[in-house]
């Protein structure tokens, strides 16, 4: 996996309408974006701005009512395994210890068995959880669950990582953790990053850029590059800059509210 | 009174607590040992402790002891009531009386012959309604279609006594071993199929998510995450299709067999050869506990993935 292997993102005048109860509701409204390959790039907004939509589009689980999106220079027309997902509830097969998980996305393509079982193991050492192959999801902390479902994302070796709130269920110290990991693992990895959260900390401390935006209907309001030198440590929170960075959002978000 | 709180709330366990330990992820090695905090809170209520609650030793032997004192009682009051009060032997046998007449069956190699029988039209007959009611509970399962074809009438067939049907089945299969486990499988078959199908429906949609997000096709959707996911439904709907598939032994032994234990009671109920007809009856019963008891095995075996707590 080295960062040649990661892709672009384009979204183009992308709209989003859906139906409920008989009354057509705009959740996206002319988005436009460009991301660069190997880039983190983090949304960060109120609940109902539309971002997890947005992440569903590039993830092709969802058609965009107008516009288009590009992973790769190609347009999304469904799920692809050039992208990876990892959902906000770890969402792990219950009946699938941690090996057996993480392998999911090969077993699905056929990879071959030897070949798989390495991957997964690979990806099993670069989130920590050597010495838990044969747990099952019910043996494992919450942590150690999103830990699973990063390595599942990533064993399919994806050009782009699609991450919708996946610290958001977990306690504020194991957040923390994850957070450092994510930073760690992202840079090893070398893919695009594409991470969705409503915590301005959060989105600071991992963003190479944060675009934010507001709600009903999603727009995008204005994207901030974060110009933190990595690697970025815990402490970096408790800095000036940081500090700036995370009023200029305050305001921004609050406005929109 | 001591009180000790596991937190991962930094405030909350200063503010708490006399003294903190910190421990390490997954092997909760400790850190740091002994933080004197030092803004003890004088404690609240004492807590008396639960009159129930007592060492898991203990715990495991009353859970055989209490129904092991029930069991004994029972024997004891049945000998006695043959012995004391219903002391007409067409109607009651003492319990010592129903054992001595058991020997005898199996000496004879008449009871093995009994059970064999019934044991062959349960497990032929539950191993047909098990193929097929899983296979057809996945179609209705996944297939809208197949749903709406036949959901209420699979409802409605569920909902019959289908050992009504038996008389019919013995002319058309005749009196041996095949008509019987027809009438196990109709009644088996049901909770199978039904249970099935809801499982299969019941699958959580995200998990069907992350599979479409991984670029599974639909047969891979089904088969490694609809399928692993209405296991335990469909263990608990062969649990529930082997009970009635016993039912469905006796009746349709009493509508005409040549063996069985249901042939046994029957017969012996005609001879008003009362010990014979409670050994049918106690071989049932245990036929029944132990199938019950298997199948519990089995689905402890096959759902280790599952929370103890749900397995209980």
């Amino acid at each position: 996996m080295a960062p040649e292997h990661a892709a672009s993102v384009e979204v183009e005048h992308l709209d989003m309408e859906f139906v409920a109860r008989g009354r057509r509701q705009k959740v996206l409204a002319d988005i436009d974006l460009q991301i660069a390959p190997g880039e983190f790039f983090v949304i960060v907004g109120p609940s109902g701005c539309g971002k997890t939509t947005l992440l569903r589009i590039l993830q092709g689980l969802a058609r965009p009512t107008a516009g288009r999106a590009l992973v790769g220079g190609r347009e999304v027309l469904g799920p692809g395994t050039d992208r990876g997902f990892v959902f906000q509830n770890d969402a792990l097969y219950p009946w699938r210890n941690v090996t057996r998980n993480v392998g999911f996305g090969l077993e699905l393509q056929g990879t071959d068995k030897r070949e798989a079982a390495a991957r997964a193991q690979a990806m099993i050492d670069l989130v920590g959880l050597r010495g838990f192959e044969t747990y099952y999801p019910h043996e494992l902390s919450g942590g150690m669950r999103q830990r699973v479902n990063l390595a599942r994302a990533l064993a399919i070796e994806p050009a782009i990582l699609l991450m919708d709130e996946p610290f958001a269920a977990l306690d504020a110290l194991t957040r923390e953790t994850m957070q450092q990991e994510l930073l760690r693992i992202a840079a090893a990895a070398g893919t695009t990053v594409v991470f969705i959260t409503h915590q301005i900390d959060e989105a600071i401390l991992l963003g190479d850029r944060v675009a934010v935006f507001s709600p009903r209907p999603g727009r995008l309001k204005e994207i901030l590059p974060i110009e933190l030198k990595r690697p970025r440590e815990a402490g970096v929170k408790q800095s000036a800059a940081f500090q700036a960075y995370v009023s200029r959002i305050a305001h921004l978000i609050g406005h929109s509210a | 009174m001591i009180y000790f709180a596991g937190t991962v709330a930094v405030k909350d366990s200063i503010f708490a607590g006399a003294r903190c330990y910190i421990a390490a992820r997954y092997q909760g090695r400790l850190l740091e040992q002994d933080q004197p905090v030092g803004l003890m809170t004088p404690p609240v209520a004492a807590i008396a402790p639960d009159e129930e609650s007592v060492a898991p030793d203990k715990a495991r032997w009353r859970s055989v002891r209490r129904p092991l004192t029930t069991l004994i009682a029972i024997l004891v009051g049945w000998e006695l009531l043959g012995r004391y009060v219903l002391t007409n032997h067409l109607f009651f046998a003492p319990l010592s009386e129903v054992a001595v007449a058991g020997v005898e069956l199996w000496r004879s190699g008449e009871l093995q012959i009994h059970i064999w029988v019934s044991f062959s039209e349960l497990l032929e007959g539950v191993a047909a309604a098990i193929v097929f009611g899983i296979a057809v509970g996945i179609g209705i399962g996944i297939s809208q279609r197949a749903r709406e074809y036949s959901e209420i009438y699979i409802t409605a067939l569920y909902a019959t006594p289908l050992v009504a049907v038996t008389p019919l089945l013995i002319l058309w299969l005749g009196i041996g071993i095949v008509s019987k486990a027809a009438v196990v499988f109709l009644t088996a078959v049901f909770p199978i199929l039904i249970n099935t199908a809801s499982g299969v429906r019941a699958t959580d949609t995200q998990l069907i998510e992350v599979a479409q997000s991984f670029c599974a096709t639909r047969a891979q959707i089904i088969a490694k995450v609809m399928l692993p996911a209405a296991v335990p439904f469909m263990l608990t709907g062969i649990r529930l299709g082997i009970g009635r598939g016993i039912v469905g032994v006796v009746v349709g032994e009493l509508f005409g067999a040549r063996a069985g234990l249901g042939y046994l009671i029957f017969t012996s109920g005609q001879t008003f050869d009362v010990p014979a007809l409670f050994v049918g009856i106690l071989t049932l019963a245990a036929m029944g506990v132990g199938l019950t008891f298997a199948a519990q095995l089995v689905e402890r075996r096959a759902l280790r993935w599952r929370r103890a707590v749900d397995m209980d």
